[in-house]
């Protein structure tokens, strides 16, 4: 095998800059299972009984709902005029992030929220548990609305993958003319034959949901809280035996999923002949409940609505008495300070930004220099590091970084920003590149164009809604990590996430409603660029 | 039975693709419907199918056996469709996609008649093989008996024959039309080839501005 000057650069510098850090991570983290006074130490702790099974049932619940709402909402529109309408919504529920959202919610359904003023009223705010219950179910809410999109656009970019669209959409008339109605459809014949592509999101959505930090925080269950939230505040204490403890926890959380996993993937495999019969048993009628899709996914528009117009008037409400629907009066104080102390929102716009610059540089010159061949590996890697629970990742990268005394440094504190964005980035843009068309460049050639000028006149152009949609990718996962970024800026640095985590737990409403709105209007701007700047005359043609 | 189209036509917006036409089918006869690409024959198929896209409009009556079709869902239209891809589900062997349409019931007898079927199509013994390990001849024989088996009352042709090499599309041709005929089902078949029309049947041609002509 020869290797060219670019390719072995590409392969080295992904290795040194991305590789070499995860790699290390996983391995610290690794370490700790053999830690045997930590584990010992966890294993007592008072609140692990409860703990573990709470975090398992608030993630898979949320995923369950996501997971049916998500169905339910592509049933009901897949084929119709509304089908591209709502692919905008499902962008923009995509692009707020979780804990603004979670700080939107938690504010939107309080007993004096705008919820009940709307549909309460009475002098004073009704009695309610609405956020932090016993049961998580505000955290298994959060989690249901908020992965919900982030599903449908999963479902949906199956749907569209040329090799699989095309003919979803002829199997789908072919089974309605053999009788069956489009619910039947949906169950038996497209469902069966996509699944196995959603099996990844679907791991991801649901290791997110059992070990979520920040959301938990914010609106999860106190007494006990969840173990992730348990885990990260031992890995927050400087005892070394504490922290140890943590380390123990997010590998016992890795080790209940994995447990947890198998079990799912036995239930699939014994239910399989079953479901065999049930595929091939005849004709059914059974449609799409058609009212229901329509009133869930209004519900789900409004309520995301809501949260943004919560948001919006908690961070200038001045004299907001219950029940008044609007504030008596206006002001601007909440954002005067998220201006002066705007320190946390320059270093995650920093971060933020230079993080999704070098990883979109990276992976472009791995996917221009690197033979295909080389991907799987980088794809296995960059698919584990993102469905490994991020406080185990953490966990791991904090041991590494303080072995090399980069806690507390700005060079940590990118690459805690950089590791999870590049590995965004590259599942984002390996496709798009991978399956361009290779004889653009056998005509440009015939054209006397050279390699530069075929890239910058012909692939660049032709690829540029792919690599904005992978820059704004890039800068949204920036600015929205807290668990690694908070453990290895030791204090010493805040950005907005973690500026919002720590008003969340008690600070001013207003102040916490503008950072929360901040956290999400940045990554929405973001996508809104990348629309604008990938928009082409030729995708216009085409649709 | 017999399938009956009065005042059929389709159109994109202002642009008409099909002007108003009528014409009725005989059970076992298989009428043609030739035209080019564009010319909006598929669109054809897909309105008496009752799945048109939402961009297209389609209007006149579609009627089967005196039933009017145009008030039902597609699942309930019995009418059985033949594409020009073969559209075997390729999550279920062939022996299950011929099961797929077929009416509930005793899964003996259903198997026995898949079975049947299997023989008929000259592929016994390939129930439990991938559709993908066919061939396209195969591929095919396997879509008519799949659709037959859900006993459809008309059956709607849409080029099948088109991604079969030429050998290949004489005998198949005289299969599916011999076994549409056998079972006196009217079909409506469109193609741009005339070749694929069946010997001394009715063949119709939408010309220039849509207008349907007979030939």
């Amino acid at each position: 095998m020869r290797f060219g000057v670019a390719q072995s650069f590409g392969i080295g510098l992904v290795a040194f800059l991305w590789g070499l850090p995860l790699a290390a991570s996983l391995a610290a983290f690794a370490a700790t299972a053999l830690d045997f006074a930590a584990w010992n130490s966890l294993l007592h702790h008072p609140q692990l009984p409860e703990a573990l099974p709470l975090s398992l049932w608030t993630g898979t619940a949320g995923l369950a709902a996501a997971l049916a709402a998500a169905l339910l909402v592509t049933m009901g529109f897949y084929g119709t005029a509304h089908w591209q309408k709502l692919q905008t919504s499902t962008a923009v529920g995509l692009s707020i992030p979780h804990l603004a959202f979670a700080i939107g919610f938690g504010f939107l359904v309080m007993p004096s929220g705008f919820l009940a003023r709307l549909f309460v009223g009475g002098s004073e705010p009704p009695q309610w548990v609405t956020a932090q219950d016993p049961l998580g179910l505000a955290l298994i809410a959060c989690l249901a609305l908020k992965e919900t999109p982030f599903l449908i656009a999963m479902i949906w970019s199956v749907l569209a993958q040329g090799d699989v669209g095309p003919a979803l959409a002829g199997h789908w008339r072919s089974a309605r003319s053999l009788g069956h109605g489009a619910g039947s459809v949906w169950l038996r014949v497209l469902l069966p034959q996509i699944v196995a592509r959603l099996r990844w999101p679907i791991a991801i959505v649901w290791v997110y949901g059992v070990t979520v930090v920040d959301m938990a925080l914010v609106i999860g269950p106190t007494q006990p809280p969840t173990l992730a939230v348990i885990v990260w505040a031992d890995l927050n204490n400087a005892a070394e035996d504490i922290n140890a403890r943590g380390s123990a926890g997010a590998m016992l959380m890795t080790l209940a999923l994995a447990a947890a996993a198998a079990l799912a993937w036995l239930a699939v495999s014994l239910a399989g002949k079953k479901m065999r019969r049930f595929m091939t048993g005849g004709p059914s009628s059974f449609g799409v409940p058609k009212t229901s899709t329509t009133l869930l996914t209004a519900a789900m528009i409004a309520i995301y609505s809501l949260v943004l117009f919560t948001l919006s008037g908690m961070s200038l409400a001045g004299y907001w008495p219950y029940p008044r629907l609007v504030p008596d009066t206006v002001r601007f104080a909440a954002w005067q300070g998220l201006i002066a102390n705007g320190g946390p929102v320059v270093l995650s716009l920093m971060l933020a930004l230079t993080s999704s610059a070098l990883a979109l540089g990276l992976v472009v010159l791995w996917l221009e220099a690197v033979p295909a061949r080389w991907d799987r590996a980088l794809t296995i890697s960059a698919v584990a590091s993102l469905t490994l629970p991020a406080i185990a990742m953490a966990s791991g990268q904090y041991r590494f970084f303080l072995e090399l005394h980069l806690t507390g440094t700005q060079l940590g504190l990118f690459l805690a920003h950089f590791i999870p964005v590049f590995a965004y980035v590259f599942i984002v843009l390996k496709g798009p590149f991978r399956t361009f068309d290779p004889r653009f460049q056998a005509v440009a050639h015939g054209l006397n164009a050279g390699a530069l000028r075929f890239w910058v006149s012909v692939k660049a152009p032709l690829l540029k809604a792919a690599i904005a949609i992978a820059a704004a990718v890039g800068f949204s996962v920036s600015m929205v990590q807290f668990v690694p970024a908070q453990l290895i800026a030791a204090g010493r640095f805040s950005t907005l996430p973690m500026e919002a985590v720590t008003l969340a737990s008690g600070g001013s409403r207003s102040l916490t409603a503008a950072y929360a709105l901040a956290l999400a209007v940045l990554p929405m701007f973001a996508f809104l660029l990348a629309q604008m700047l990938g928009h082409s005359r030729w995708r216009l043609a085409w649709n | 039975m017999e399938l009956i189209l009065e005042q059929v036509t389709i159109s994109l917006g202002t642009q008409v693709l099909i002007q108003p036409f009528s014409f009725a089918i005989a059970a076992g006869e298989t009428v043609t419907v030739m035209g080019p690409s564009g010319s909006g024959k598929s669109s054809l198929l897909a309105f008496i199918a009752g799945d048109l896209p939402s961009l297209l409009q389609g209007q006149g009556r579609v009627s089967l056996g005196g039933r009017d079709l145009g008030p039902l869902p597609p699942e309930a239209r019995r009418v059985g469709r033949l594409f020009q891809d073969d559209l075997l589900f390729p999550h279920l062997t062939v022996g299950e996609n011929l099961l797929f349409g077929m009416a509930r019931g005793n899964s003996e007898e259903r198997d026995a008649r898949m079975r049947d079927a299997l023989c008929s199509a000259e592929l016994a013994g390939f129930e439990a093989r991938a559709p993908h390990t066919l061939s396209g001849g195969q591929r095919t024989r396997v879509a008519l008996f799949r659709a037959l088996l859900a006993s459809p009352h008309a059956m709607l042709l849409d080029e099948p024959f088109a991604r079969l090499d030429a050998d290949l599309r004489n005998s198949m041709r005289s299969f599916v039309f011999g076994h549409l005929k056998e079972r006196r089902i009217p079909s409506l078949l469109v193609t741009h080839d005339l070749a694929d029309a069946p010997a001394g049947g009715r063949v119709f041609t939408i010309g220039s501005g849509g207008k349907v002509a007979h030939d």
